[in-house]
């Protein structure tokens, strides 16, 4: 019996039945074959069992089995669709963990929130990706339009993959703008609150669109969950399709264009059949993506961990407190920016509508059939004029244009903002000696000499404070509203309680439209163990 | 060495290098968290200290003293330390400030004491119980009155201690000589500033500069017309404010707003420095 057991039938049966293990998760491969894939080295059967992969397995069926070479030039794409892709999954990925610990109720979410950074370990991290992850989809989105706008590709059999490229960068921003109420935090809730109010100035069915997004006449807990909803249902679900349809397009129809040189340029013909050669998928291009991708993931994880990005969190949302700088997301400030300049119904909502419209119609509006950009000179100047456009109508929406604030109320504001940190609170507890300080013509150069370790930072918040109040007093050729005639200005610190003290800034002035004494007031409690992050 | 082995060495640089840096900070994720928790408690007591500021210290002061005859103390220590079993309370005393801010008080646990004004005694805050105040906001108030719990004073020994009988409520007594300097630390020790504030500096009482000190104006109302008060001198229109607050209303005020029951809580000596504290502030 013994010696029936040969060893060396052994091993090659052992061989040859792991062998067929390995193609058959392979769909193909088998193991010298994988051992050449990793190499980098050229396929030994033929025919190629490589492609083979291409049919017997669902992953891979959906990739292409070849790019032409000169559309694998770098900067020609800069990956910018790859990346997209790339943050949809990690926001998927990441956003399903957030589910578990997330409720979408006005009256947990918030908690849900704080439970999930102060109990859940690594649960900062995941929320801090998320949201990190979204910023940089929407960026990487538009270049992505952008370089397609640029390099001409979005032109003859391209044009309906442009159409769905517009779509999913629609779908994008909807996404991210949904997930941005989730928190429920004020920065949340008013720039939700300014999105969706958006949505009213629409002409005849604005009112319904907009109680149908908020589901009430505010955002409460019927908004939401349907804000929820969108985020984590539907839109993803439509997100999904579009890009399928998309990168069906790209992978089974036309392919990643090519610079535009090799296709109308003047090149030699030898170049330009260097410029179509083959790279195989297995393994040239696979094994670049899984190292765009472990590149893409380090990025993510050294932004957070490296330098310290943190998704904002700020005060529970509530609802009767407007706080003094509300925004929208910064991805539609150039739509706040058009709001303040005109009707809101022709500005938020009819030429935003057009602007879209225009986008989707570039490919039959722009009959020229050239693609390099020396050849199309009024598609590439309405492209940089439209980039610069959306540039300054984005400043303009942000509240540093055309908002006016009164003196007292900005100066404080601009000290000790309502939300986030500011100078203030990064004054460390025990410099805030307490006692009352008026502010006079000249600067102290030191506030407490009592305290043996002074308080530099207080007194550099202190003269900044007497700067500006002082300016506002004195410089007359300011407009009005950011002056203080005869001002008066305090501030005041008390001990409060354990580890608390309270700050209070106090201005008096005469009002010059009813020349009544006036006093803007604002008190602030810092406790010792608050933390600025 | 081929692209493909490059890219894929540089990826497995990559992925170790995110490896080291998720098990550094999965290493720290204990002190983080713990420090989180702290900076979150700290934030509560920031917050609690602001809603209490607008919505509760017009009665129970600023500092929590309360009012004596109308308003609880809670930066009290009988507040921490006996509360609970006087009113036979299971729970813990985040849990009772929680269901008291929340639901408010139909009538006085402790009437004779604290009789409050009117009914009820204290208002419901809760929003589901028809009052302005979120529940996480009523969790932030707690954590701020709970801070308390390590300084509160003795409030009912210190009354206790009153120096004297009750100096009651005749304006004709003669009282004895007053000192500023006592009177000044008893405004500030007996909460007058909690409702007693306006000017720009500090209290009431004090200059501005669209009105003079207390003294000043106590001498103008005397030769106003409208007075109806008994008072003959500053001193005594002061000594009458005090002790019998409702007898003349400077136009602009409400009647029955300051508590009539200082004639029962100040001593001679005590109302006599606080007059000549406040007659020094012309």
């Amino acid at each position: 019996m013994l010696k029936s057991l040969d060893l060396q039938d052994l091993k090659s049966k052992l061989y040859q039945a792991i062998d067929n293990r390995v193609r058959i998760i392979t769909a193909g491969l088998n193991i010298r074959e994988l051992r050449n894939v990793l190499r980098g080295d050229p396929p030994e059967e033929k025919p190629n069992p490589r492609y083979k992969v291409h049919t017997t397995s669902f992953l891979f069926h959906i990739r292409p089995r070849y790019y032409e070479k000169a559309s694998t030039i770098f900067t020609h794409t800069f990956r910018l669709g790859f990346f997209s892709m790339f943050f949809f999954v990690v926001e998927a990925i990441t956003g399903i963990i957030l589910m578990i610990y997330y409720s979408p109720v006005p009256s947990e979410a918030y908690q849900s929130i704080l439970n999930l950074e102060s109990n859940v370990p690594f649960g900062k991290l995941i929320r801090d990706l998320h949201r990190l992850g979204a910023e940089a989809m929407v960026i990487f989105v538009f270049l992505h339009m952008v370089r397609t706008f640029i390099t001409g590709s979005y032109k003859k059999e391209r044009s309906f993959t442009w159409f769905t490229g517009v779509l999913l960068l629609g779908v994008t921003l909807f996404l991210s703008f949904f997930g941005y109420l989730l928190p429920w935090d004020q920065l949340a809730y008013w720039a939700v609150t300014i999105g969706t109010g958006m949505a009213e100035a629409a002409p005849l069915f604005g009112r319904e669109a907009n109680l149908l997004l908020r589901g009430g006449p505010d955002i409460g807990a019927n908004g939401l969950l349907r804000a929820y909803l969108l985020h984590v249902v539907l839109l993803p679900a439509v997100a999904v399709l579009l890009i399928s349809i998309h990168y069906y397009k790209v992978s089974r129809e036309h392919g990643i264009s090519l610079p535009a040189k090799y296709e109308e340029g003047d090149v030699s013909p030898e170049e330009k059949k260097n410029a179509r050669q083959r790279i195989d998928f297995i393994p040239d291009l696979l094994s670049h993506e899984v190292f765009l991708t472990s590149v893409g993931i380090f990025a993510l994880v050294a932004s957070v961990i490296v330098f310290g990005y943190s998704a904002p969190l700020e005060n529970i949302a509530n609802p009767q407190v407007t706080p003094l700088d509300t925004k929208a997301p910064w991805y539609f400030w150039w739509l706040q920016g058009l709001l303040k300049l005109g009707d809101k119904t022709l500005m938020g909502v009819i030429l935003p509508t057009l602007v879209v419209a225009l986008l989707i119609a570039i490919p039959y509006i722009d009959r020229n059939p050239y693609r390099s950009l020396y050849k199309r000179p009024v598609a590439v100047g309405i492209g940089i004029l439209s980039l610069l456009v959306l540039v300054v109508l984005s400043y303009m929406g942000t509240p540093l244009y055309g908002i006016e604030t009164p003196a007292a109320t900005r100066i404080v504001q601009d000290l000790a903002p309502e939300e986030g940190v500011g100078p203030l609170r990064q004054v460390p507890f025990d410099q805030l000696q307490p006692g009352t300080y008026e502010v006079k013509e000249t600067v102290p150069r030191d506030l407490c000499p009592n305290l043996d370790f002074g308080c530099p930072a207080l007194t550099s918040v202190f003269a900044e404070y007497s700067r500006r109040v002082n300016r506002a007093i004195n410089d007359t050729s300011l407009p009005k509203i950011q002056r203080l005639p005869n001002g008066q200005a305090f501030l005041i610190i008390e001990d409060w309680q354990t580890d608390l003290r309270k700050v209070t800034f106090r201005i008096l002035w005469d009002d010059p439209d009813t020349q009544q004494r006036k006093t803007y007031e604002r008190h602030i409690f810092l406790h010792r163990l608050r933390g600025n992050e | 060495m081929s692209r493909v082995q490059l890219e894929i060495s540089l990826g497995i640089l990559f992925v170790a290098l995110t490896s080291a840096l998720l098990i550094w900070y999965g290493l720290n994720e204990p002190k983080r968290m713990a420090e989180y928790e702290l900076h979150q408690r700290a934030k509560a007591i920031e917050v609690g200290a602001e809603l209490y500021d607008i919505n509760c210290k017009g009665c129970h002061g600023p500092q929590g003293e309360g009012v004596v005859g109308l308003w609880p103390p809670l930066n009290d220590r009988h507040f921490f330390t006996n509360r609970l079993t006087e009113v036979g309370w299971s729970g813990t005393l985040e849990d009772y400030i929680i269901s008291t801010v929340s639901s408010g008080r139909l009538v006085s646990t402790r009437p004779d004491l604290y009789p409050g004004q009117g009914r009820p005694v204290m208002p419901a805050w809760a929003e589901r119980y028809g009052g302005p105040l979120r529940d996480d906001q009523i969790r932030n108030l707690a954590a701020f009155i709970l801070n308390w719990k390590d300084t509160a004073p003795d409030r009912t020994a210190q009354m206790a201690e009153m120096a004297g009988p009750p100096t009651g409520t005749d304006i004709n007594k003669q009282l004895p000589e007053g000192d500023p300097v006592r009177g000044q630390g008893l405004a500030a020790a007996k909460g007058c500033a909690v409702c007693h504030i306006s000017a720009p500096t500090g209290p009431a009482w004090l200059a501005t500069p669209d009105q003079p000190g207390i003294a000043t104006r106590a001498e103008e109302i005397l030769t106003d017309p409208n007075y109806t008060g008994n008072a003959k001198t500053a001193a005594q229109y002061l000594h009458e404010s005090i002790v019998l607050p409702n007898v003349y209303i400077v136009p602009g005020f409400q009647a029955g707003v300051m508590p009539a029951n200082y004639g029962d809580t100040l001593t001679d000596q005590e109302l006599a420095d606080i007059i000549a504290y406040l007659l020094t502030l012309k």
